[in-house]
This record gives C-alpha cells, sequence and structure tokens, in this order.
C-alpha cells in the first residue's frame, strides 16, 4: 500500500479516537493501540526501504529515487508521531515526566538535523557540479567516430570531475591543493580553490561528529515507561538519527569521517526497527567498500559517475585516432550521459524533498517550545 | 558539389590560423606555458582570436561539404579541425581564467565602506528607562525579570556606504569585460558553454567569498546560533542587516551586471546561468543567518531585533525580486518569503509568550516598602518599546489577545470587556490586554503584604506608574486611549482612598468626641482617665503608623506630596481642635508630658517623614524637653 494512503487512514483513525479521548477517563488501552499501530507502521515503510524503486539500474541502495522515498517516509512518520504525541492533551503531557525531559532531547537533535538537511542540501550543489562536468565528457564522447579533440576535451573534464571528487571527499580544511584545472603550471598564481564549492560552514564542523553526538543518548526506554508516549518518542528519535545518517552518507558533505563508527544502540528484542537495522547494516557494508577506494559519497548516481569516469578517463588517456568506434567506450559514454540525465531530472526534486523536511522539522520544534513553555516549567535553557 | 572555392587562399588561411592555434598549444610547448596571450599584447590576442574564427569557420564550411569522393576527406578533415578547435578551446579557457582571475579580488573597501561616516545614527529607538532606584532593589524576582532589555538602535547604516538602493558597480575594466566577451562569443559558438559557465562560476565565487568575509558575514551554524547568548546574536544580527543590504544592492547587483556585459551576444539564458552558478550558494549562506534567527526560541527580550531583522528583509524584498528574477532563481526569492513570514510569525508568538509570562511570573516575596514592582517597571518600559516599533507590529499583530483561561489550573484570569474597546487595533488591545494582566498580577502579588495598608500602597504606587509611562509616551497613550487611561487612573485613587482607611480610620478614632463625656454637660464631665487613655493610644499609634510608615516609599514626589497632605488635611485639623479642647483637662493634672507629647506642629514635621523610605528613629517624634 502505498506509504500516503496507509497515513491518511492511520490518522482517520487517530482523529475519531480523539473525540472518544475527549469523552473517556481510561483512554490507556486506546494509546497502547496506537503506539503498537505507530510502530507496526514504521516497520513496514522501512522493510518497504530495503529493496530498491522499480525503474532505479543500480545495485546499491542509496540511489536519488530511493533517498527520495526516505524522506517521504520520514515525513510520514514524523505526522504520526506529532499526532500521537499531541493529541487531545493541549500542552499538558508534554511537560510531565518523562516527556519533560525527552523532547528537549528530541528537540536538540532536530537542531542538528537542520543543519545536516542545509549541508547536505550544499553538498547536492557539488554533485551538480561533478554532473555538469561528467556533461562535458559525456557529450564530447557522443560523436562517432570520436576525434583527438573530443578525446582531449573529454580528458580535461574527467581530470577535473576526478579531482572535485576527491577533494570533495577528504576533510576540506585538510587538502592543500597542489593540482590544478588549469592545462599548464602557472608561476606565482595562488588563488585556485577547490572549483566549484562554495563552503558554507566553518571549517570545524563536522556532519560526522553531528550525527554521532544526535545517536549518543538514543537509550530505549525500559520497564513502565517503554508502554507510554516515551516509545514513540524514542522510535521517532531512532528514524530521525538514521535518515541524517542515510544523508550523510549518500552525499558528500563537510567531514564524514568516522561516519561508519555510529553506533545505533538499538537492541534487537525490539520488532519495529529490524528493518532500520537492516538497513543500516546495508549501506554499512557499502561504506566500507567504497572506504577502500576512496570516493565522495555512496550516492549511487556519483559512483556509477565515478566508474564510468575511469573507464572513459584510461579510453582517453590512450586514445588515438584511427576512424573507427570503440563500442566500450561509445556504450559507457552513453550510460554517463543517461546518469547525468537521472541527476539532472532527480536533483532539483531532492532538493526540494530536503527542504519539506526542513521545514517539517522547524514546524514541529515550534509547536514543542510553544507547549513546554506553556506547561510553564522553568527548567534547563533549551536550545 | 564542389570543393570550396579558392581552395588554395582558403587553405591558406585555414593553415595560417592552424598554425597560430599550434604554437600557442600549452600541451606541446614551454613558450606557450610561460605567457598569457591576453597580457602579453593587443596584436597578438586579436591575432589568435582571428586565428579562431578562421578555425570555426573551417568547421562549418567542412560539415558543409559533403562530396561523395570527399566524404572520407572531409571527415578526417572535420576530425582535424574538431582537434584544433579543442586546442584553441583549451587555450581560451585559460585565458579567460586568467583575465577575471587578475580582475576578481573582493570589492574594494571604498566601494564597500564610507570614508567619511561618523560613529551612530542620529535617530535611534527610545532608550529604554535606567532607573536607578530599581537596581538595589529585590533581585530573587523570577526568571522573566533578570533579562536585561538591551538599548535598541535603530540600523545602523552609517559605516557602510549608503544603501538604500540598488547600485551597480563596475567590478572590472571595460577592457577586460571586452576581452572575456570576445572569449566567451568564440567559446559558446563552438559548443564549449559548460566549460565557459564553470571557469567563470568558479572565479567569481572565491571572489564572492573574499567579500562576503570583509563584510564580515560569517559562517554559523543553525546549532551555533541557537548556543550563543542573545546579546551576543544581536550586534550579529546588526551587522548581519548591513551586510545584507550591501550584499543584495551592491554585491549581487554588479554581478548581475558583470553577467550581462560578458555574455551581452549571446542571449539571456547564459548570463543568468552563469549568474546563478556565482551567487546561488553566496546567496543561500546569507540568507542561513537570517533563517537561524527566525526559528530560534522565542523570548521577550528578542522581540525587538527580530522586528529590526523582519523590517531590513521587508524593505529588501523588492530588490532582491528584481535580483534574483529569473526562473532558476526562484529558490532564493522563496526562501527569503518564507524568512520574511517565520519572522513575523516569531514576533508574533514573542508577544504572546511575553503576555503569558506576565500572567505566570510568580515571584511572591513583596517588594520592601510597598514601591514599584521591577516587573512592572519591566513591562511598561517593554510596551513604551512596543509603541515605537508600532508601525510594523501593527501590520503584523492581527488577532486580538486570547483572553480564555490558557491551563487548566484553577486560577481565575482576568477579562476584559471588548465592547468598550471597539474600533481599537489588535495591537491596541494587546496593549491593554499586557496592562490588565500586569495588574492582574500585582493584585495577586498585594496580597503577599500582611500589612493591608501597605498592599494598597504598593497597588497604588504601581498603577500610578502605569499611568505615568502611558502618559509619557504620546503613541502609547494614543493606543491605550483616553478611556482606559481614566479607568488606571481612577483605580490609583482608589488605591490611595483605601489605604487612608484601612491606616488613619482607627488613629483619628483615637481623636472622636464620643466616650469622653461622663453626663450630658461639657463643663466638667470630661472623664480624665478616658481622656489619658485616647492621648496615649492616640501617641502609640500614630508612633508606630510614622515608625513603620516612614519606611514605606512613594518613589513619584508629587503622588507623595499629595498623599501626605491628603493625610494632614485629616489628621492635622483633628488633632488641633482635640487638642484645644482637652488640654486643659491633662494639664491640670499630673505628668501632663506623658500624654500630650506632640504639638501640632511636631505632628506636621513628622509627616514629612512619610512614605520617604528611610527608618527614624523615635526620638525623632519627640521635640518637646522634659
Amino acid at each position: 500500500m502505498p506509504a500516503t494512503d496507509y497515513h491518511a487512514s492511520f490518522l482517520g483513525r487517530l482523529s475519531i479516537r480523539r473525540n472518544q479521548v475527549i469523552a473517556m477517563d481510561g483512554n490507556h488501552e486506546q494509546e497502547l493501540e496506537d503506539l503498537e499501530l505507530f510502530s507496526k507502521h514504521v516497520s513496514e515503510c522501512f522493510t518497504e526501504l530495503l529493496s530498491p524503486p522499480d525503474d532505479v539500474p543500480f545495485d546499491t541502495l542509496l540511489s536519488i529515487p530511493w533517498l527520495r522515498k526516505l524522506l517521504d517516509v520520514f515525513l510520514c512518520c514524523e505526522a504520526e508521531f506529532k499526532a500521537i504525541i499531541m493529541m487531545g492533551n493541549d500542552s499538558f503531557q508534554i511537560s510531565k515526566p518523562p516527556l519533560d525531559r525527552l523532547i528537549p532531547d528530541l528537540l536538540d537533535r532536530s537542531v542538528k538535523a537542520l543543519d545536516i538537511c542545509n549541508a547536505v542540501t550544499n553538498g547536492l550543489d557539488s554533485v551538480r557540479h561533478y554532473q555538469k562536468l561528467a556533461e562535458i565528457a559525456a557529450s564530447a564522447l557522443e560523436q562517432k567516430p570520436i576525434g583527438d579533440g573530443q578525446a582531449r576535451r573529454a580528458k580535461k573534464a574527467l581530470n577535473s570531475l576526478m579531482l572535485a571528487m576527491s577533494i570533495d571527499d577528504k576533510d576540506c580544511s585538510a587538502v592543500k591543493t597542489t593540482e590544478r584545472s588549469w592545462s599548464f603550471s602557472r608561476r606565482g598564481v595562488n588563488k585556485d580553490r577547490s572549483p566549484g564549492h562554495f563552503r558554507q560552514v566553518a571549517k570545524s564542523w563536522s556532519a560526522a561528529k553531528q550525527i554521532q553526538t544526535m545517536a549518543c543518548n538514543l537509550v530505549p526506554p525500559r520497564g513502565a515507561e517503554a508502554s507510554g508516549l516515551a516509545s514513540p518518542v524514542y522510535i521517532m528519535s531512532v528514524i530521525m538519527v538514521f535518515v541524517m545518517w542515510a544523508l550523510v552518507a549518500a552525499i558528500p558533505c563537510q567531514d564524514r569521517n568516522g561516519l561508519l563508527a555510529t553506533h545505533f544502540p538499538v537492541p534487537k528484542q525490539l520488532n519495529w526497527d529490524q528493518s532500520i537495522i537492516g538497513l543500516h547494516e546495508k549501506i554499512g557494508e557499502e561504506w566500507k567498500k567504497k572506504e577502500k577506494k576512496g570516493a565522495a559519497g555512496l550516492l549511487a548516481e556519483m559512483q556509477k559517475m565515478e566508474k564510468l569516469g575511469h573507464n572513459l578517463m584510461e579510453f582517453t588517456e590512450s586514445f588515438q585516432f584511427h576512424g573507427e568506434t570503440d563500442e566500450k567506450a561509445a556504450a559507457h559514454a552513453a550510460e554517463l550521459a543517461e546518469t547525468c540525465r537521472r541527476m539532472e531530472e532527480g536533483l532539483l526534486p531532492l532538493q526540494v524533498k530536503i527542504r519539506e523536511v526542513f521545514h517539517r522539522i522547524v514546524r514541529t520544534r515550534t509547536e514543542f517550545l510553544h507547549a513546554l513553555d506553556q506547561g510553564g516549567k522553568s527548567s534547563a535553557p533549551l536550545v | 558539389m564542389e570543393l570550396p572555392e579558392n581552395p588554395n587562399k582558403d587553405n591558406n588561411g585555414y593553415e595560417s590560423a592552424e598554425k597560430i592555434i599550434l604554437r600557442w598549444d600549452s600541451t606541446a610547448s614551454e613558450e606557450a606555458r610561460e605567457k598569457m596571450i591576453f597580457e602579453t599584447d593587443r596584436h597578438e590576442a586579436d591575432l589568435y582570436l582571428h586565428a579562431v574564427d578562421e578555425i570555426q569557420r573551417s568547421l562549418s564550411n567542412a560539415s558543409i561539404s559533403n562530396t561523395t569522393t570527399a566524404a572520407a576527406v572531409a571527415v578526417d578533415d572535420q576530425t582535424k579541425v574538431n582537434s584544433t578547435i579543442q586546442i584553441a578551446m583549451a587555450r581560451l579557457e585559460d585565458e579567460f581564467r586568467n583575465i577575471l582571475m587578475t580582475h576578481s579580488s573582493a570589492l574594494e573597501a571604498d566601494s564597500l565602506f564610507d570614508p567619511s561616516s561618523s560613529s551612530f545614527s542620529a535617530s535611534s529607538h527610545h532608550e529604554l528607562e535606567d532607573d536607578d532606584a530599581v537596581n538595589n532593589e529585590d533581585s530573587s524576582h523570577g526568571d522573566l525579570l533578570q533579562l536585561q532589555l538591551q538599548h535598541c538602535e535603530s540600523s545602523d547604516s552609517s559605516t557602510f556606504r549608503s544603501t538604500s538602493s540598488i547600485r551597480e558597480l563596475d567590478l572590472m575594466p571595460g577592457e577586460a569585460i571586452s576581452d572575456l566577451q570576445a572569449i566567451a562569443t568564440r567559446m559558446i559558438s563552438s559548443g564549449y558553454l559548460r566549460e565557459c559557465i564553470q571557469v567563470y562560476g568558479s572565479v567569481r565565487k572565491s571572489a564572492i567569498d573574499s567579500s562576503f568575509r570583509k563584510l564580515g558575514i560569517e559562517k554559523l551554524s543553525i546549532g551555533d546560533i541557537q548556543r550563543l547568548e542573545w546579546e551576543a546574536l544581536e550586534s550579529k544580527i546588526r551587522r548581519w542587516i548591513r551586510a545584507a543590504k550591501v550584499c543584495i544592492r551592491i554585491l549581487f547587483s554588479s554581478e548581475k551586471k558583470l553577467c550581462e556585459q560578458i555574455f551581452e551576444c549571446v542571449g539571456t539564458d547564459i548570463d543568468d546561468a552563469c549568474f546563478m552558478e556565482t551567487v546561488k550558494g553566496p546567496a543561500i549562506q546569507l540568507f542561513n543567518f537570517a533563517e537561524a534567527i527566525s526559528i530560534s526560541r522565542r523570548s521577550p527580550e528578542k522581540l525587538f531585533k527580530i522586528l529590526d531583522l523582519h523590517d531590513a528583509l521587508m524593505d529588501l524584498l523588492p530588490d532582491i525580486e528584481a535580483v534574483f528574477d529569473s526562473k532558476s532563481s526562484e529558490s532564493i526569492r522563496v526562501q527569503a518569503a518564507e524568512i520574511l513570514s517565520r519572522l513575523a510569525e516569531a514576533a508574533r508568538g514573542i508577544l504572546s509568550e511575553f503576555e503569558s509570562a506576565i500572567l505566570r511570573e510568580p515571584s511572591r516575596v513583596p517588594v520592601p516598602g510597598g514601591t514599584i514592582h521591577p516587573l512592572t517597571r519591566y513591562v511598561m518600559n517593554y510596551i513604551s518599546l512596543i509603541s515605537d516599533y508600532k508601525q510594523t507590529l501593527i501590520e503584523l499583530i492581527m488577532s486580538k489577545p486570547s483572553t480564555g483561561s490558557r491551563y487548566s489550573g484553577d486560577q481565575s484570569t482576568p477579562d476584559m470587556e471588548f465592547a468598550e474597546l471597539e474600533g481599537k487595533t489588535p495591537l491596541a488591545l494587546h496593549l491593554i490586554w499586557i496592562i490588565v494582566v500586569l495588574q492582574f498580577n500585582l493584585e495577586g502579588k498585594s496580597k503577599h503584604y500582611r500589612d493591608a495598608s501597605l498592599a494598597h500602597l504598593f497597588i497604588m504606587n504601581n498603577v500610578h506608574y502605569i499611568v505615568q509611562k502611558v502618559k509619557g509616551s504620546p503613541e502609547l497613550r494614543e493606543m491605550i486611549g483616553d478611556d482606559y487611561l481614566r479607568k488606571l487612573t481612577g483605580k490609583f485613587r482608589q488605591a490611595a482612598t483605601s489605604y487612608q482607611r484601612a491606616t488613619w480610620v482607627s488613629v483619628l478614632y483615637c481623636l472622636r468626641d464620643e466616650g469622653l463625656h461622663v453626663s450630658g454637660s461639657f463643663s466638667s464631665g470630661v472623664s480624665k482617665s478616658a481622656l489619658r487613655e485616647r492621648f496615649k493610644t492616640f501617641n502609640a499609634m500614630f508612633e508606630e503608623v510614622h515608625r513603620t510608615q516612614a519606611t514605606w516609599l512613594i518613589p513619584d514626589t508629587q503622588l507623595r506630596e499629595e498623599l501626605r497632605i491628603s493625610i494632614s488635611e485629616k489628621c492635622i485639623p483633628a488633632y488641633r481642635s482635640f487638642l484645644g479642647r482637652f488640654r486643659s483637662h491633662i494639664e491640670s493634672g499630673r505628668h501632663p508630658e506623658n500624654y500630650i507629647k506632640y504639638s501640632v506642629e511636631d505632628l506636621e514635621t513628622a509627616m514629612l517623614d512619610f512614605f520617604e523610605g528611610y527608618p527614624v528613629s523615635h526620638q525623632h517624634l519627640r521635640r518637646r524637653s522634659q
């Protein structure tokens, strides 16, 4: 069932219950049922994510269409989560234990998530930059037969592409750019920078550290707490950390060293998270594979681009014009063009979707902050 | 079809062009690497450009000719020509980059800063009162009061050049621009548009980055901003407002003009693409700061800077739309509009939080001496400042204050009669509501005084202060309205009356006539013992009242005077008349000085001690020597 339909029916039932809730006292059973429904739904959504979307030819998970689906799942779960917390309760529940402690933690994670959204959006600009470079190479090599000129042109573009990808992968501040995108060396010129990338965050900001901090006090509720609202808060927190983690794994953004080490302290006896754990493991394995080769981000389209780029680079380096078409190279060039096309189609909607996630997190955070203030407790200053 | 005419001539032209191109092939010769064509001399540059043109012409000729016999040759030719073109384009790309880099530094200081500026602009907003009297007041009152309201300046534009409207600078000299134009045209007509855009974007982005640093635009994350102290943020906001004006109106608009100039001949899509390639990242970085502020946690002291930010962005919006007018820049326009609307929401939210906070303000320790409570000062100063921002807030505040019970607690909440407040703007209603809520809270606080008289004095002082503040601000007065002002005035007068009744009725009771006469006649039927009792009681009571109420405080001089006079007018004549009628009875007995301790003048002098806020010694009252 498509996520949105399920979402609508779930919320429909929720609102009917809300009326009942107000009328009744002792609605604890209702609440329990709703919580179960929520965790069941979460489990289903993430199970669906275990396999890539239909029209995607990649064998790696983190493709642009998959990421968009992931973000849709996030939005859907988030909406249900908020409905559960705010259901008929005004601000009362939120300012009582355990929520009075757990919600501020969630809000703290939300702020980090917002920064990650911004960083990832910025990172997508880098990806677009790669796309543009790849397009140069692909269109140069589309010609049949390829001449010296086209080969050189492609080689130049591919050089820039590989350079850009490797720079963006390393910690930006640590790399001294000695190679340049000049076609020859120049004396006395030192204004060159990582081409095409405008750094938007301070050098000290690290995506990996943000995620590690987000994950560090994720503690599942125990005992009596586990049957109350602490559970959905925990679930939502795990979802948020996972989604951000996946985004950072896929898309180049500043400092992802140690991302793999992010510990997801999710005990296996809970059953809603099996799929999330599965996804985490799968992506983790891909990451390990990549780390050996050293590349910028796990995004499937980018990995493809990189692989094709390497092949074509070899081709152009050993190129000699003989008036005949090298079929293999032509096929690779066509594939590269196709990958660029996918990026062209997919990157902007992905950025729009991330922005939507950003707005949603802001909105929920504002509402929670308001509710906490109304509860009137003067607790430690929240961010 | 025949081969093109004058093949020799064409070939010669082509060949010499090809030679030139190959001579400058940087992958082939050392010399080619060492010099830049466009730096060498004009003649070389022109020659090169002509050569490129020649090669391009050949390319189009070669692609037209399609004789069967020459097919293979044509393909070969085409390939060769393409190869030459590629060499030329690679070279032109480098030349393009070089020219750009030579002329791409951060905006010069005097384009940005006005060297002749004075320190602060003259018009600043209403300054907050700095009542010294309050500083030694009880500082143990709740969170709300520990927040200091800052002095709010209007946005200070004096250190930067006047940035009230778009001003496009010439970022490069004309010669450089025409060179760039010449190169760009040829690159684009050879199908090397993408390379051109890439080079352009990367160089100009660096320049903008340097300008950003000069303008003090920081790279702060949302997390950083949430953690900073608000005071630190205030100065960052001020700086951002100034910087944003320069960015939009000068920096970005000049970049746009540069793109238009360089890519003039090749159509608007391209100069748009280059412009966006250059400024999109920086623009987003710029707006990220404002966005982070707009989502920060709401608390009252943030209101005014948020309004400043809102106003600045509102002011900039038309220019943002003018500079970012293409389809591809829609996301920037949208982001700016979103931030504006969030700032407005934040302002509304803060006002509403403020109202709740006043209601909830929990301090129970009564202010010593019944003087003006810090909450009163804070709130009244705050709403005076709000009235300074009236213009903006009137637009933003669109709904009436919610006067219903906000939480399930049992306290009754104040209510407000909206009927008599017809025709008032929502902002005015909010201000009145704030005063209503403040009074409600003060009533609650007054109950913590053990002495009822002091409670009344407290209310009198505080409501009087409210009235004075309202009268002192024309905007505030106009919004609150004279009707409500009258109500408030009546309230503090009422409190004064209540005070007098609470304290003085029993004191003056001692000076009544009844009960002193034992028989019906006047002459000798006065009970001496009763009389002595009366004097003693009166003395004791007066001394007590004097001692206690000298330490009470009415800060407002005029009010203090008025109350003292009012008390005196009741007290002194009564004592004078009492003394006049009965002193002889006491003086004819023993130890009259034990009973008639004070003269009328003594009492009059004692009156001057009341409500000064200083303790007085008992001896102070006694003037009669033994």
